[in-house]
C-alpha cells in the first residue's frame, strides 16, 4: 500500500532497522539455545556428570542414527509412522468435516448427537486400543484407527462450533438472494470457516501423531513408536532418544508445511 | 396515483419461543408507491427490521396480507462483503446465487462499478478498501439484480457519522436516479426526514402504525444533506420526536 523503497524518511528507516535487528536477535537466540542444549548434553556426558547409559548423548545418537540408516531400517520405521499418521490425519480430517457438515445441515441430528459427542470426547481414546487390536489384528489398521479415534471427535466438535458461529446476517443476505441451503453451505459456511478448518487441521495433525505413537506402543512391528518401546525394553536409550529426536523434527516439519499451505489458501488476510 | 409497489394490509407477526408468544407487529397497514421513498421509524426493538423481513419474503406474517409488486433488493446493517471474495466476486454474489452470471449481467455490473468509482478496486479484497467504498460495493451487489424495490435496514448505522451522511446522500441520489422505490428502516429521525417522502412511525412492541407523515421540504438542492437546511426540517423532527415518546 505504501511505497517502502523510495522517499523513506530517516526516522522510518531507523524504525525498520530496529524491527529487523530484533528479528535477528530472536532467531540467533533460538539457534544458540538449541546448540547450547546439545553441546551441554554432550559435554555433561563426556565429563560423566550424567550417565550416557541412561541419558544418551548427542554423539551416540548420531552414531545410532547412522547405524540404523545403513541397513535402511530407520527409513522403514520413519515411513511406517509417517504413513500411518498421514492416513489417520487425512481420514480424521475428511470424515470430521463430512460429519460436521451433516450436523450443521440437520439441527435434529446435531441435537441427537450432542450427548454422544460429549461422552466420546471425554473418553480417553487409548482405552479403545485393546478393542481395536482384537478387532483388526496386529497390523497397521488398529494404529491408524487409533490416530483417527483421537482426532475425529475434536475435529467434529470444533468444526461444528465454527460453522454455527458464521455471522447470521451473512446467511440472511444469501437468503435475500433466494439461496438454497446447499448454496449457503458452499458460498458462505465453508469459505467463512476456512480459518477454523485450518486450525482444526493443525490440531488434528498433532493429535494424529499422538494416536499413532500410542497405537505403536500397544501393537507394532515397525515404526518410531515401536523403536522407542523396543529401545526402552532393551535399555538402549540411544535408540529411544534418537527416535524421539527424529519424531520431533518430523512433527515440526509437518506443522511448518501446514502453516505454509494455510498462508497460500487464506490470501485475503 | 402511481402504481402501488408494496401493499401491507393488517399485517401482524407473533414470535414463538418455548417461554411464550410475543406479539411483534400488530395490524400494520400502509402502501408504498412507485418511486417513493418511505421511511419506517420507531423505538429500537419495535419490529422495524421484522417488517422488512416480511416484505422481503424471509418471514411469513401471522396474519394480514402482503403484496409486493416486483423484485426486492435488501441492504443490511453492515455491508457484509465476504472477506474471502474480491470486490468483483462480491458484487456478483447475488447473480451467482440466481445462476444469472452471463456476459450481459457482467457488463451491467462493470458499468455500475465504473459509475460509482470502484472500477479500479475490482480485484481488491474488502479489507483493502474504505468503509464508504465497501458500502457502495454492497449497494452495487444489490443493484446488480435490478430490484424494483430497495429495502434498507439501518443500512448506514455501522458507519461513522460523517461517512454516514455522505453515503446516505450518495445512495439516495443513486436510487432516485435509477427511479427505484425504497423502504428505509432507521432509528435516526433526521436521516428519515432528509431521505424520505413519507415516514411511517411505529409504536413500541407490539408495533402498530402510530402516524404517517408526508414530508415536503423546501430546498434548493434536492439531496438529503441539502434538505437538512429546509425550514420545515425542525418541525418534522419535533413532531416525530414527540410521537416516538422516548423515555430513558
Amino acid at each position: 500500500m505504501y511505497d517502502t523503497t523510495s522517499n523513506m524518511s530517516k526516522e522510518h528507516m531507523e524504525f525498520l532497522k530496529k524491527v529487523k535487528r530484533k528479528e535477528i536477535a530472536i532467531r540467533t537466540t533460538q539457534v544458540i539455545i538449541l546448540i547450547a542444549f546439545f553441546a551441554l548434553w554432550e559435554i555433561a556426558g563426556r565429563l560423566k556428570l550424567i550417565d550416557p547409559f541412561l541419558f544418551s548423548q548427542p554423539s551416540r545418537m548420531l552414531k545410532t542414527i547412522i547405524n540404523l540408516s545403513k541397513d535402511g531400517s530407520l527409513f522403514t520405521h520413519i515411513w511406517v509412522t509417517l504413513s500411518e499418521t498421514l492416513i489417520g490425519f487425512a481420514l480424521g480430517t475428511i470424515i470430521g468435516i463430512a460429519i460436521a457438515i451433516m450436523l450443521w445441515w440437520s439441527s435434529f441430528a446435531s441435537k441427537v448427537a450432542e450427548p454422544y459427542l460429549i461422552v466420546l470426547n471425554s473418553l480417553p481414546k487409548i482405552a479403545l486400543g485393546p478393542i481395536f487390536i482384537v478387532w483388526m489384528g496386529n497390523g497397521e489398521a488398529p494404529i491408524i484407527t487409533m490416530g483417527l479415534a483421537i482426532s475425529l471427535i475434536v475435529t467434529i466438535i470444533s468444526l461444528e462450533t465454527g460453522f454455527m458461529q458464521v455471522d447470521e446476517d451473512k446467511i440472511k443476505l444469501l437468503k435475500t438472494f433466494g439461496a438454497t441451503k446447499y448454496q449457503i453451505l458452499t458460498k458462505c459456511i465453508l469459505p467463512a470457516s476456512i480459518p477454523t478448518i485450518m486450525s482444526a487441521i493443525k490440531i488434528n495433525m498433532g493429535l494424529s501423531w499422538v494416536g499413532v505413537i500410542t497405537g505403536e506402543f500397544l501393537v507394532s512391528k515397525a515404526g518410531l513408536g515401536y523403536l522407542i518401546v523396543y529401545g526402552g525394553q532393551i535399555f538402549k536409550l540411544d535408540i529411544v532418544m534418537s527416535s524421539v529426536l527424529i519424531l520431533s523434527v518430523l512433527a515440526a516439519l509437518m506443522y511448518v508445511l501446514l502453516v505454509y499451505i494455510e498462508k497460500k489458501i487464506i490470501k485475503w488476510q | 396515483m402511481d402504481k402501488v409497489m408494496v401493499e401491507l394490509k393488517n399485517v401482524s407477526l407473533n414470535y414463538h419461543t418455548v417461554n411464550g408468544e410475543t406479539e411483534a407487529i400488530k395490524n400494520v397497514s400502509f402502501n408504498v408507491h412507485e418511486g417513493e421513498f418511505v421511511g419506517v421509524i420507531g423505538p429500537s426493538g419495535c419490529g422495524k427490521s421484522t417488517l422488512l423481513s416480511i416484505i422481503a419474503g424471509l418471514l411469513k406474517p401471522s396474519g394480514g396480507s402482503v403484496k409486493v409488486n416486483g423484485e426486492v433488493g435488501y441492504m443490511l446493517q453492515r455491508d457484509h462483503l465476504f472477506e474471502w471474495r474480491n470486490i468483483m466476486q462480491n458484487v456478483l454474489l447475488g447473480l451467482e446465487i440466481q445462476n444469472a452470471v452471463n456476459d450481459d449481467s457482467i457488463r451491467h455490473v462493470e458499468g455500475l462499478l465504473d459509475r460509482y468509482g470502484l472500477a479500479e478496486f475490482k480485484y481488491h479484497y474488502p479489507n483493502q478498501i474504505s468503509g464508504g467504498m465497501r458500502q457502495r460495493a454492497a449497494l452495487i451487489r444489490t443493484l446488480a439484480l435490478n430490484p424494483d424495490i430497495m429495502l434498507l435496514d439501518e443500512a448506514f448505522s455501522a458507519l461513522d457519522y460523517q461517512t454516514r451522511l455522505a453515503i446516505s446522500d450518495e445512495v439516495w441520489s443513486i436510487l432516485k436516479n435509477v427511479k427505484k422505490t425504497a423502504i428505509i428502516v432507521t432509528h435516526d429521525i433526521s436521516e428519515a426526514i432528509a431521505m424520505c417522502d413519507r415516514i411511517v412511525v411505529l409504536s413500541n412492541r407490539p408495533a402498530v402504525v402510530k402516524s404517517i407523515h408526508e414530508i415536503h421540504l423546501t430546498c434548493d438542492t434536492p439531496s438529503p444533506i441539502g434538505c437538512r437546511k429546509a425550514p420545515e426540517f425542525r418541525e418534522y423532527f419535533n413532531e416525530i420526536w414527540k410521537e416516538l415518546d422516548v423515555h430513558v
